[in-house]
Protein backbone atom coordinates (compact mmCIF):
# COMPACT_ATOMS: atom_id res chain seq x y z
CA UNK A 1 0.00 0.00 0.00
CA UNK A 2 1.14 3.50 -1.21
CA UNK A 3 1.29 5.34 1.95
CA UNK A 4 -0.14 8.50 1.89
CA UNK A 5 -3.46 8.48 2.86
CA UNK A 6 -5.06 11.08 0.19
CA UNK A 7 -4.86 14.95 -0.38
CA UNK A 8 -5.06 15.98 3.31
CA UNK A 9 -1.24 14.52 3.78
CA UNK A 10 -0.44 16.66 0.62
CA UNK A 11 -1.36 20.02 1.96
CA UNK A 12 0.31 19.28 5.45
CA UNK A 13 3.64 17.88 3.21
CA UNK A 14 3.61 21.25 1.71
CA UNK A 15 2.51 23.27 5.11
CA UNK A 16 5.65 21.60 6.97
CA UNK A 17 7.96 22.26 3.85
CA UNK A 18 7.13 25.84 3.41
CA UNK A 19 7.36 26.17 7.41
CA UNK A 20 10.99 24.60 7.40
CA UNK A 21 11.73 26.70 4.18
CA UNK A 22 10.78 29.94 5.74
CA UNK A 23 12.15 28.80 9.53
CA UNK A 24 15.94 30.48 9.12
CA UNK A 25 14.32 34.22 8.91
CA UNK A 26 13.37 33.96 13.12
CA UNK A 27 15.89 31.05 14.35
CA UNK A 28 19.83 31.05 13.75
CA UNK A 29 23.00 29.34 15.36
CA UNK A 30 22.06 26.25 17.51
CA UNK A 31 18.76 25.52 16.35
CA UNK A 32 19.48 26.28 12.49
CA UNK A 33 22.47 23.04 12.78
CA UNK A 34 19.79 21.51 15.13
CA UNK A 35 17.75 21.16 11.88
CA UNK A 36 20.12 20.32 9.77
CA UNK A 37 21.36 17.41 11.69
CA UNK A 38 18.10 16.54 11.57
CA UNK A 39 17.59 16.25 7.93
CA UNK A 40 20.69 14.94 6.97
CA UNK A 41 19.07 11.93 9.44
CA UNK A 42 16.40 12.06 7.47
CA UNK A 43 17.93 11.18 4.54
CA UNK A 44 20.17 8.78 5.92
CA UNK A 45 17.20 6.73 7.41
CA UNK A 46 15.35 7.26 3.69
CA UNK A 47 18.23 5.95 1.92
CA UNK A 48 18.11 2.63 3.84
CA UNK A 49 14.59 2.56 3.77
CA UNK A 50 15.16 2.06 0.30
CA UNK A 51 17.43 -0.46 0.24
CA UNK A 52 15.73 -2.43 3.55
CA UNK A 53 12.45 -1.28 3.94
CA UNK A 54 11.54 -1.47 0.55
CA UNK A 55 13.49 -4.46 -0.71
CA UNK A 56 14.51 -6.07 2.39
CA UNK A 57 18.34 -5.99 2.08
CA UNK A 58 19.14 -5.07 5.78
CA UNK A 59 22.39 -3.23 5.37
CA UNK A 60 23.71 -2.46 8.03
CA UNK A 61 27.38 -0.98 7.17
CA UNK A 62 25.27 1.15 4.84
CA UNK A 63 27.18 4.16 6.58
CA UNK A 64 30.50 3.50 4.47
CA UNK A 65 28.62 4.99 1.53
CA UNK A 66 28.41 8.25 3.85
CA UNK A 67 32.18 7.87 4.63
CA UNK A 68 33.15 7.37 0.90
CA UNK A 69 30.53 10.43 0.29
CA UNK A 70 32.64 12.15 2.34
CA UNK A 71 36.22 11.23 1.90
CA UNK A 72 35.48 12.15 -2.16
CA UNK A 73 34.05 15.49 -1.74
CA UNK A 74 37.32 15.90 1.11
CA UNK A 75 39.99 14.41 -1.09
CA UNK A 76 38.95 16.19 -4.73
CA UNK A 77 38.55 19.63 -2.80
CA UNK A 78 41.94 19.99 -0.99
CA UNK A 79 44.21 17.37 -3.68
CA UNK A 80 42.74 18.39 -6.78
CA UNK A 81 40.97 21.77 -6.62
CA UNK A 82 37.15 20.63 -7.26
CA UNK A 83 34.49 23.11 -6.25
CA UNK A 84 31.65 21.81 -4.00
CA UNK A 85 29.03 20.74 -6.53
CA UNK A 86 31.23 18.93 -9.09
CA UNK A 87 32.89 17.07 -6.17
CA UNK A 88 29.26 16.46 -4.69
CA UNK A 89 28.42 14.73 -7.89
CA UNK A 90 31.02 12.80 -8.61
CA UNK A 91 30.63 11.34 -4.95
CA UNK A 92 27.31 10.78 -5.58
CA UNK A 93 27.65 8.94 -8.67
CA UNK A 94 30.89 7.14 -7.45
CA UNK A 95 29.30 6.19 -4.44
CA UNK A 96 26.29 4.12 -6.92
CA UNK A 97 28.76 3.01 -9.26
CA UNK A 98 30.99 1.20 -5.63
CA UNK A 99 27.53 -0.27 -4.89
CA UNK A 100 27.26 -1.90 -7.89
CA UNK A 101 30.54 -3.39 -7.88
CA UNK A 102 30.35 -4.71 -4.34
CA UNK A 103 27.04 -5.58 -4.75
CA UNK A 104 27.82 -8.12 -7.40
CA UNK A 105 29.68 -10.59 -4.81
CA UNK A 106 27.62 -9.10 -1.56
CA UNK A 107 23.84 -9.13 -3.38
CA UNK A 108 24.36 -12.54 -3.19
CA UNK A 109 24.39 -12.93 -0.16
CA UNK A 110 20.70 -12.68 2.32
CA UNK A 111 19.93 -11.78 5.53
CA UNK A 112 22.15 -11.67 8.28
CA UNK A 113 25.05 -12.86 5.78
CA UNK A 114 24.31 -9.50 3.57
CA UNK A 115 24.10 -7.39 6.94
CA UNK A 116 27.64 -8.97 7.97
CA UNK A 117 29.04 -8.32 4.67
CA UNK A 118 27.69 -4.51 4.34
CA UNK A 119 29.73 -4.10 8.36
CA UNK A 120 32.64 -5.70 6.78
CA UNK A 121 32.92 -3.63 4.46
CA UNK A 122 32.29 -0.49 6.90
CA UNK A 123 35.25 -1.96 8.70
CA UNK A 124 37.84 -2.42 5.02
CA UNK A 125 36.67 1.21 3.78
CA UNK A 126 37.84 2.81 7.41
CA UNK A 127 41.05 0.72 7.29
CA UNK A 128 41.88 1.65 4.05
CA UNK A 129 41.44 5.49 4.43
CA UNK A 130 43.05 5.35 7.56
CA UNK A 131 46.30 3.39 6.00
CA UNK A 132 46.30 5.91 2.56
CA UNK A 133 48.05 8.89 2.51
CA UNK A 134 45.86 10.22 -0.16
CA UNK A 135 43.04 10.78 2.55
CA UNK A 136 45.64 12.07 5.32
CA UNK A 137 45.26 8.89 7.47
CA UNK A 138 44.20 8.65 10.76
CA UNK A 139 44.74 12.32 11.54
CA UNK A 140 41.54 12.93 8.98
CA UNK A 141 41.98 15.43 6.37
CA UNK A 142 40.39 19.40 6.44
CA UNK A 143 38.83 20.90 3.95
CA UNK A 144 38.35 24.54 2.68
CA UNK A 145 36.17 26.39 4.94
CA UNK A 146 32.51 27.41 3.32
CA UNK A 147 33.48 31.24 2.06
CA UNK A 148 30.80 33.88 3.70
CA UNK A 149 31.29 33.41 6.82
CA UNK A 150 29.68 30.91 9.55
CA UNK A 151 26.51 32.54 9.14
CA UNK A 152 26.40 31.78 5.59
CA UNK A 153 27.38 28.54 6.12
CA UNK A 154 24.21 27.52 8.38
CA UNK A 155 22.19 28.60 6.19
CA UNK A 156 23.81 26.97 3.18
CA UNK A 157 23.85 23.83 5.04
CA UNK A 158 20.41 23.73 6.01
CA UNK A 159 19.07 24.23 2.46
CA UNK A 160 21.47 22.23 1.18
CA UNK A 161 20.28 19.09 3.79
CA UNK A 162 16.49 20.40 3.31
CA UNK A 163 16.84 19.96 -0.41
CA UNK A 164 18.54 16.93 -0.07
CA UNK A 165 15.81 15.70 2.16
CA UNK A 166 12.81 16.93 -0.42
CA UNK A 167 14.90 15.11 -3.29
CA UNK A 168 14.97 11.96 -1.58
CA UNK A 169 11.04 11.34 -0.76
CA UNK A 170 10.17 12.15 -3.66
CA UNK A 171 12.53 9.94 -5.31
CA UNK A 172 11.12 7.31 -2.46
CA UNK A 173 7.24 8.00 -3.67
CA UNK A 174 8.01 7.87 -7.24
CA UNK A 175 9.62 4.10 -6.48
CA UNK A 176 7.01 3.08 -4.02
CA UNK A 177 4.44 4.06 -6.87
CA UNK A 178 5.85 2.55 -10.15
CA UNK A 179 6.81 -1.09 -10.70
CA UNK A 180 10.11 -0.26 -9.28
CA UNK A 181 8.86 -0.87 -5.50
CA UNK A 182 6.82 -3.73 -6.53
CA UNK A 183 9.53 -5.45 -7.74
CA UNK A 184 11.46 -4.02 -4.32
CA UNK A 185 8.85 -5.03 -2.06
CA UNK A 186 7.95 -8.55 -4.33
CA UNK A 187 11.70 -9.29 -3.70
CA UNK A 188 11.08 -8.35 -0.02
CA UNK A 189 8.60 -10.43 0.74
CA UNK A 190 9.45 -13.89 -1.61
CA UNK A 191 12.62 -13.92 -3.49
CA UNK A 192 11.81 -17.28 -4.87
CA UNK A 193 8.03 -15.79 -5.64
CA UNK A 194 8.80 -13.01 -7.15
CA UNK A 195 11.29 -14.76 -9.86
CA UNK A 196 8.49 -16.52 -10.71
CA UNK A 197 6.56 -14.13 -11.10
CA UNK A 198 8.90 -12.77 -13.78
CA UNK A 199 10.97 -10.20 -11.74
CA UNK A 200 15.10 -10.44 -12.15
CA UNK A 201 16.08 -10.33 -8.14
CA UNK A 202 19.83 -9.02 -9.32
CA UNK A 203 19.47 -5.57 -11.47
CA UNK A 204 16.43 -4.35 -9.06
CA UNK A 205 18.42 -5.26 -6.41
CA UNK A 206 21.50 -3.33 -7.53
CA UNK A 207 19.16 -0.36 -8.74
CA UNK A 208 17.81 -0.47 -4.91
CA UNK A 209 21.05 -0.19 -3.50
CA UNK A 210 22.87 2.42 -5.97
CA UNK A 211 20.08 4.82 -5.14
CA UNK A 212 20.26 4.37 -1.23
CA UNK A 213 24.16 4.56 -1.90
CA UNK A 214 23.68 8.21 -4.30
CA UNK A 215 21.62 9.65 -1.14
CA UNK A 216 23.82 8.41 1.92
CA UNK A 217 26.75 9.26 -0.27
CA UNK A 218 25.40 13.04 -0.87
CA UNK A 219 24.97 13.44 2.36
CA UNK A 220 28.20 12.48 3.49
CA UNK A 221 29.69 14.69 1.33
CA UNK A 222 27.26 17.88 2.65
CA UNK A 223 28.48 16.69 6.06
CA UNK A 224 32.10 16.60 5.34
CA UNK A 225 31.72 19.94 3.86
CA UNK A 226 29.66 21.19 6.37
CA UNK A 227 32.18 20.05 9.47
CA UNK A 228 35.54 21.06 7.30
CA UNK A 229 37.45 18.32 9.18
CA UNK A 230 36.62 14.36 8.54
CA UNK A 231 38.97 11.72 10.14
CA UNK A 232 38.11 7.43 9.08
CA UNK A 233 36.93 6.91 12.92
CA UNK A 234 34.19 9.49 12.81
CA UNK A 235 32.53 8.72 9.07
CA UNK A 236 33.17 5.19 9.33
CA UNK A 237 31.23 4.44 12.26
CA UNK A 238 28.49 1.76 12.65
CA UNK A 239 26.28 3.32 15.79
CA UNK A 240 24.91 5.93 12.97
CA UNK A 241 23.77 2.94 11.00
CA UNK A 242 22.13 1.52 14.02
CA UNK A 243 20.51 5.10 14.40
CA UNK A 244 19.48 4.96 10.82
CA UNK A 245 17.89 1.85 11.63
CA UNK A 246 15.89 2.68 14.49
CA UNK A 247 14.94 5.56 12.78
CA UNK A 248 13.41 3.71 9.90
CA UNK A 249 11.77 0.86 12.14
CA UNK A 250 9.65 3.60 14.85
CA UNK A 251 8.47 5.61 11.75
CA UNK A 252 7.79 2.50 9.65
CA UNK A 253 9.91 0.97 7.28
CA UNK A 254 8.71 0.45 3.81
CA UNK A 255 6.55 3.46 3.95
CA UNK A 256 7.43 6.86 2.26
CA UNK A 257 7.02 9.20 5.27
CA UNK A 258 7.93 6.88 8.43
CA UNK A 259 11.79 6.97 8.10
CA UNK A 260 11.50 10.85 7.89
CA UNK A 261 9.16 10.92 10.63
CA UNK A 262 11.51 8.37 12.86
CA UNK A 263 14.30 10.51 12.30
CA UNK A 264 12.90 13.83 13.34
CA UNK A 265 11.52 12.12 16.76
CA UNK A 266 14.49 10.07 17.62
CA UNK A 267 16.95 13.41 17.12
CA UNK A 268 14.72 15.29 18.36
CA UNK A 269 14.60 13.47 21.65
CA UNK A 270 18.08 13.11 21.92
CA UNK A 271 18.54 16.74 21.95
CA UNK A 272 16.04 17.39 24.79
CA UNK A 273 17.22 14.58 27.13
CA UNK A 274 20.64 14.90 25.45
CA UNK A 275 21.84 18.22 27.01
CA UNK A 276 20.47 17.11 30.52
CA UNK A 277 21.54 13.83 30.83
CA UNK A 278 24.15 11.94 29.36
CA UNK A 279 23.46 8.39 29.59
CA UNK A 280 19.52 8.28 29.96
CA UNK A 281 18.77 9.45 26.55
CA UNK A 282 19.85 6.23 25.66
CA UNK A 283 17.19 4.43 28.21
CA UNK A 284 14.64 6.91 27.02
CA UNK A 285 14.73 6.01 23.16
CA UNK A 286 14.93 2.00 24.26
CA UNK A 287 11.74 2.74 25.81
CA UNK A 288 10.22 4.61 22.89
CA UNK A 289 11.22 1.90 20.68
CA UNK A 290 9.88 -1.08 22.41
CA UNK A 291 7.08 1.16 23.54
CA UNK A 292 6.89 1.01 19.73
CA UNK A 293 7.15 -2.49 18.62
CA UNK A 294 4.63 -3.95 21.09
CA UNK A 295 1.72 -1.21 19.92
CA UNK A 296 2.56 -0.54 16.70
CA UNK A 297 5.12 -2.44 14.79
CA UNK A 298 4.45 -0.91 11.43
CA UNK A 299 5.72 1.99 12.97
CA UNK A 300 4.37 4.99 14.15
CA UNK A 301 3.43 6.81 10.87
CA UNK A 302 0.53 3.43 10.94
CA UNK A 303 -0.88 4.94 13.39
CA UNK A 304 -1.61 8.49 11.94
CA UNK A 305 -2.68 6.63 8.44
CA UNK A 306 -5.25 4.57 10.61
CA UNK A 307 -6.15 6.91 13.30
CA UNK A 308 -5.73 5.97 16.94
CA UNK A 309 -8.02 4.06 18.93
CA UNK A 310 -8.11 1.64 21.85
CA UNK A 311 -9.21 -0.66 19.59
CA UNK A 312 -6.68 -0.53 16.67
CA UNK A 313 -4.07 -0.43 19.53
CA UNK A 314 -5.22 -3.65 21.14
CA UNK A 315 -4.87 -5.28 17.18
CA UNK A 316 -1.30 -4.08 17.12
CA UNK A 317 -0.37 -5.78 20.64
CA UNK A 318 -2.15 -8.81 18.76
CA UNK A 319 0.11 -7.94 15.64
CA UNK A 320 3.14 -8.16 17.49
CA UNK A 321 2.23 -11.53 18.97
CA UNK A 322 2.81 -10.82 22.46
CA UNK B 1 2.40 -31.03 -30.63
CA UNK B 2 3.69 -30.88 -27.50
CA UNK B 3 4.24 -28.08 -25.20
CA UNK B 4 6.36 -29.06 -22.85
CA UNK B 5 8.48 -32.09 -22.51
CA UNK B 6 11.07 -33.64 -20.80
CA UNK B 7 13.67 -36.59 -21.07
CA UNK B 8 14.96 -38.38 -18.20
CA UNK B 9 14.57 -35.81 -16.01
CA UNK B 10 16.58 -36.76 -12.88
CA UNK B 11 17.38 -34.24 -9.56
CA UNK B 12 19.24 -35.78 -7.15
CA UNK B 13 19.69 -34.17 -3.34
CA UNK B 14 23.20 -34.94 -2.13
CA UNK B 15 22.47 -38.74 -1.77
CA UNK B 16 18.61 -38.62 -2.70
CA UNK B 17 17.28 -38.95 -5.55
CA UNK B 18 13.94 -36.94 -5.52
CA UNK B 19 13.12 -36.99 -9.10
CA UNK B 20 14.81 -40.25 -11.57
CA UNK B 21 14.82 -40.39 -15.08
CA UNK B 22 10.89 -39.50 -15.62
CA UNK B 23 10.16 -39.03 -19.37
CA UNK B 24 6.90 -36.85 -20.02
CA UNK B 25 5.15 -35.16 -23.12
CA UNK B 26 2.16 -32.20 -21.95
CA UNK B 27 0.55 -31.65 -25.23
CA UNK B 28 -0.71 -28.55 -26.35
CA UNK B 29 -4.34 -27.39 -25.02
CA UNK B 30 -4.62 -30.56 -22.55
CA UNK B 31 -5.10 -30.90 -18.97
CA UNK B 32 -2.14 -33.12 -17.19
CA UNK B 33 -2.66 -34.38 -13.96
CA UNK B 34 0.72 -35.43 -12.01
CA UNK B 35 -0.23 -38.09 -8.98
CA UNK B 36 1.64 -39.58 -6.45
CA UNK B 37 2.35 -40.65 -3.08
CA UNK B 38 3.85 -37.98 -0.64
CA UNK B 39 7.07 -37.31 -1.40
CA UNK B 40 7.06 -38.74 -4.77
CA UNK B 41 8.58 -36.07 -6.34
CA UNK B 42 5.68 -34.53 -7.59
CA UNK B 43 6.56 -30.88 -5.90
CA UNK B 44 10.12 -31.32 -7.51
CA UNK B 45 9.30 -31.94 -10.90
CA UNK B 46 7.16 -28.62 -10.82
CA UNK B 47 10.14 -26.77 -9.40
CA UNK B 48 12.72 -28.09 -11.75
CA UNK B 49 10.44 -27.11 -14.81
CA UNK B 50 10.05 -23.60 -13.59
CA UNK B 51 13.53 -23.26 -12.79
CA UNK B 52 13.76 -22.78 -9.02
CA UNK B 53 16.25 -26.01 -8.93
CA UNK B 54 18.57 -26.80 -11.61
CA UNK B 55 18.58 -30.43 -13.04
CA UNK B 56 20.80 -32.59 -12.29
CA UNK B 57 20.54 -34.85 -15.87
CA UNK B 58 18.49 -35.14 -18.34
CA UNK B 59 16.16 -32.09 -20.49
CA UNK B 60 12.81 -30.11 -20.04
CA UNK B 61 11.59 -28.24 -23.69
CA UNK B 62 9.17 -25.96 -23.41
CA UNK B 63 7.85 -25.37 -27.15
CA UNK B 64 11.21 -26.60 -28.77
CA UNK B 65 13.22 -24.38 -26.24
CA UNK B 66 15.34 -25.53 -24.00
CA UNK B 67 14.95 -24.86 -20.17
CA UNK B 68 17.62 -26.66 -18.20
CA UNK B 69 20.03 -23.44 -18.13
CA UNK B 70 17.49 -20.65 -17.39
CA UNK B 71 16.46 -19.08 -14.32
CA UNK B 72 12.95 -18.69 -13.44
CA UNK B 73 12.19 -15.36 -14.85
CA UNK B 74 13.46 -16.64 -17.88
CA UNK B 75 11.38 -19.17 -17.90
CA UNK B 76 7.93 -17.26 -17.10
CA UNK B 77 8.82 -14.55 -19.46
CA UNK B 78 8.31 -17.58 -21.65
CA UNK B 79 4.96 -18.03 -20.59
CA UNK B 80 4.98 -20.59 -17.57
CA UNK B 81 3.05 -19.15 -14.77
CA UNK B 82 2.58 -21.32 -11.22
CA UNK B 83 1.06 -21.78 -8.29
CA UNK B 84 2.94 -22.48 -5.41
CA UNK B 85 1.75 -25.29 -2.45
CA UNK B 86 2.52 -23.56 0.66
CA UNK B 87 1.12 -20.03 -1.03
CA UNK B 88 3.58 -17.34 -1.15
CA UNK B 89 1.25 -14.63 -1.35
CA UNK B 90 3.59 -11.28 -0.39
CA UNK B 91 2.39 -10.68 2.95
CA UNK B 92 1.70 -7.09 3.43
CA UNK B 93 0.67 -6.26 0.11
CA UNK B 94 -2.98 -6.35 -0.92
CA UNK B 95 -4.81 -9.04 -2.68
CA UNK B 96 -4.68 -6.34 -5.72
CA UNK B 97 -1.42 -5.44 -5.39
CA UNK B 98 -0.47 -9.59 -5.37
CA UNK B 99 -1.93 -9.96 -8.64
CA UNK B 100 -0.27 -6.46 -10.20
CA UNK B 101 2.83 -7.84 -9.71
CA UNK B 102 2.69 -10.67 -11.78
CA UNK B 103 0.86 -8.46 -13.88
CA UNK B 104 3.79 -6.47 -14.08
CA UNK B 105 6.50 -8.36 -14.05
CA UNK B 106 4.84 -11.83 -16.47
CA UNK B 107 4.98 -12.36 -20.36
CA UNK B 108 3.40 -9.20 -20.87
CA UNK B 109 5.23 -7.22 -18.71
CA UNK B 110 2.55 -4.06 -19.12
CA UNK B 111 4.85 -1.20 -16.97
CA UNK B 112 1.81 1.19 -16.92
CA UNK B 113 0.38 0.67 -13.13
CA UNK B 114 -3.24 1.73 -14.01
CA UNK B 115 -3.72 -0.64 -17.50
CA UNK B 116 -1.86 -3.65 -15.71
CA UNK B 117 -4.51 -2.81 -12.89
CA UNK B 118 -7.47 -3.10 -15.41
CA UNK B 119 -6.82 -6.32 -16.56
CA UNK B 120 -5.60 -7.62 -12.82
CA UNK B 121 -9.11 -6.48 -11.73
CA UNK B 122 -10.86 -9.04 -14.73
CA UNK B 123 -8.79 -11.34 -13.44
CA UNK B 124 -9.67 -11.11 -9.43
CA UNK B 125 -13.16 -10.99 -11.16
CA UNK B 126 -12.79 -14.36 -12.66
CA UNK B 127 -11.53 -16.02 -9.80
CA UNK B 128 -14.09 -14.35 -7.09
CA UNK B 129 -11.92 -12.52 -5.03
CA UNK B 130 -13.02 -8.84 -6.67
CA UNK B 131 -14.88 -7.91 -3.65
CA UNK B 132 -11.80 -8.77 -1.64
CA UNK B 133 -9.46 -6.43 -3.76
CA UNK B 134 -8.03 -4.11 -1.01
CA UNK B 135 -8.00 -7.22 1.84
CA UNK B 136 -4.24 -7.80 3.39
CA UNK B 137 -3.65 -10.85 2.74
CA UNK B 138 -3.66 -11.81 6.47
CA UNK B 139 -7.32 -10.64 6.25
CA UNK B 140 -8.37 -13.49 3.76
CA UNK B 141 -9.12 -17.34 4.11
CA UNK B 142 -6.77 -20.22 2.57
CA UNK B 143 -9.25 -20.85 -0.05
CA UNK B 144 -8.93 -17.20 -0.95
CA UNK B 145 -5.46 -17.61 -0.78
CA UNK B 146 -5.60 -20.49 -3.07
CA UNK B 147 -7.87 -18.61 -5.04
CA UNK B 148 -5.02 -15.21 -5.23
CA UNK B 149 -2.32 -17.99 -6.02
CA UNK B 150 -4.07 -18.69 -9.27
CA UNK B 151 -5.43 -14.92 -10.27
CA UNK B 152 -1.40 -14.19 -9.48
CA UNK B 153 -0.47 -16.85 -12.49
CA UNK B 154 -3.11 -16.26 -14.47
CA UNK B 155 -1.97 -12.38 -14.66
CA UNK B 156 0.98 -13.15 -16.31
CA UNK B 157 -0.61 -14.50 -19.40
CA UNK B 158 0.72 -17.89 -19.31
CA UNK B 159 0.56 -20.63 -21.97
CA UNK B 160 1.62 -23.85 -19.43
CA UNK B 161 0.12 -23.04 -16.03
CA UNK B 162 1.18 -24.86 -12.91
CA UNK B 163 -0.77 -25.81 -10.11
CA UNK B 164 0.19 -27.56 -7.58
CA UNK B 165 -2.42 -28.76 -5.19
CA UNK B 166 -4.29 -25.70 -5.30
CA UNK B 167 -7.28 -27.62 -3.99
CA UNK B 168 -5.78 -28.85 -1.10
CA UNK B 169 -7.48 -27.48 2.68
CA UNK B 170 -10.69 -26.77 0.70
CA UNK B 171 -14.33 -28.01 1.27
CA UNK B 172 -16.50 -29.74 -1.87
CA UNK B 173 -18.44 -26.74 -2.16
CA UNK B 174 -14.93 -24.70 -3.14
CA UNK B 175 -13.36 -27.53 -5.05
CA UNK B 176 -16.27 -27.60 -7.18
CA UNK B 177 -15.87 -23.89 -8.29
CA UNK B 178 -11.96 -24.53 -8.64
CA UNK B 179 -12.51 -27.18 -10.90
CA UNK B 180 -14.98 -25.03 -12.75
CA UNK B 181 -12.31 -22.22 -13.07
CA UNK B 182 -9.50 -24.86 -14.53
CA UNK B 183 -12.07 -26.20 -16.99
CA UNK B 184 -12.84 -21.91 -17.71
CA UNK B 185 -9.01 -21.27 -18.31
CA UNK B 186 -8.20 -24.33 -19.83
CA UNK B 187 -10.71 -23.92 -22.49
CA UNK B 188 -9.38 -20.41 -23.28
CA UNK B 189 -6.37 -22.43 -24.55
CA UNK B 190 -3.86 -22.35 -21.55
CA UNK B 191 -2.14 -25.95 -21.03
CA UNK B 192 -2.02 -27.24 -17.47
CA UNK B 193 -0.37 -29.24 -15.79
CA UNK B 194 -1.98 -30.15 -12.00
CA UNK B 195 -0.70 -31.90 -9.08
CA UNK B 196 -3.72 -33.21 -6.96
CA UNK B 197 -4.55 -35.42 -4.00
CA UNK B 198 -8.20 -35.03 -4.51
CA UNK B 199 -8.90 -37.82 -7.25
CA UNK B 200 -12.36 -36.76 -7.42
CA UNK B 201 -11.11 -33.38 -9.05
CA UNK B 202 -7.86 -34.49 -10.93
CA UNK B 203 -9.96 -37.52 -12.23
CA UNK B 204 -12.43 -35.95 -13.27
CA UNK B 205 -10.50 -33.25 -15.06
CA UNK B 206 -7.54 -34.46 -16.26
CA UNK B 207 -7.46 -35.94 -19.94
CA UNK B 208 -4.17 -38.00 -19.02
CA UNK B 209 -2.60 -38.53 -15.64
CA UNK B 210 1.15 -39.26 -14.75
CA UNK B 211 1.94 -41.57 -11.87
CA UNK B 212 5.18 -40.50 -9.88
CA UNK B 213 6.54 -43.00 -6.42
CA UNK B 214 9.48 -42.42 -5.29
CA UNK B 215 10.69 -40.17 -7.91
CA UNK B 216 9.92 -42.47 -10.58
CA UNK B 217 6.91 -42.80 -13.34
CA UNK B 218 5.53 -45.90 -12.67
CA UNK B 219 2.20 -44.93 -15.37
CA UNK B 220 0.98 -42.29 -17.58
CA UNK B 221 -2.59 -42.77 -19.27
CA UNK B 222 -6.35 -41.98 -19.14
CA UNK B 223 -7.60 -41.40 -15.84
CA UNK B 224 -9.18 -44.69 -17.00
CA UNK B 225 -6.45 -46.49 -17.39
CA UNK B 226 -4.43 -45.04 -14.23
CA UNK B 227 -7.36 -46.15 -12.38
CA UNK B 228 -7.27 -49.68 -13.41
CA UNK B 229 -3.32 -49.92 -12.54
CA UNK B 230 -2.73 -52.32 -10.52
CA UNK B 231 0.64 -50.41 -10.01
CA UNK B 232 -1.05 -47.37 -9.01
CA UNK B 233 -3.56 -48.90 -6.35
CA UNK B 234 -1.38 -51.22 -4.41
CA UNK B 235 1.23 -47.67 -3.58
CA UNK B 236 -1.20 -44.96 -4.10
CA UNK B 237 -4.93 -45.05 -4.80
CA UNK B 238 -6.05 -47.81 -2.82
CA UNK B 239 -8.64 -50.38 -3.62
CA UNK B 240 -11.42 -48.65 -1.42
CA UNK B 241 -10.98 -45.65 -3.98
CA UNK B 242 -11.09 -48.01 -7.21
CA UNK B 243 -13.99 -50.00 -5.78
CA UNK B 244 -15.73 -46.46 -5.36
CA UNK B 245 -14.47 -45.59 -8.58
CA UNK B 246 -15.86 -48.92 -10.34
CA UNK B 247 -19.35 -48.46 -9.11
CA UNK B 248 -19.38 -45.00 -10.11
CA UNK B 249 -17.88 -45.74 -13.52
CA UNK B 250 -20.45 -48.61 -14.16
CA UNK B 251 -23.50 -46.64 -13.08
CA UNK B 252 -22.22 -43.91 -15.53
Amino acid sequence: MVSWGGKRWWWIGGGICLFLLLLPIILRGYWIRLLTNMFMFAVLAESVNIIAGYCGYLALGNMFFFGLGAYTVAVLMTKFAFSFFPALLIAGLGASLFSVIVGLPVLRLKGQYFLMGTVGLLELLREITTNLSLTGGGQGITLPIFPGGAAAANYFFYYFMFGLMVISVACTFYISNSYLGYAFRAIKFDEDAASVMGINPAPYKTAAWAISAFFTSLAGAGYAYWMSYIDPGEVYQIMPSVKMYLMMVLGGAGTVLGPIAGAFFIEFISELVWSKFLELHLLILGLVLVFVVIFTPRGFIDLFQRGLTPSKLLSGIKASRI
Amino acid sequence: MFILEGKRVTKNFEGLTAVSEVDFEIREGEIFGLIGPNGSGKTTLLNLISGIFPLTDGEIHFLGQRLNDLKPHQITHLGIGRTFQIVRAFEGMTVKENALVGSLFGTKKEKHISKAMKEVEEVLDFVGLGAKRDYKISEITIADRKRLELARALVMNPKLLLLDEVMAALNPREIEDLMEMILTVNSKGITILVIEHVMKAVMGISQRIMVLHYGKRIALGSPKEISENEEVIKCYLGERFVRKERTFLERG
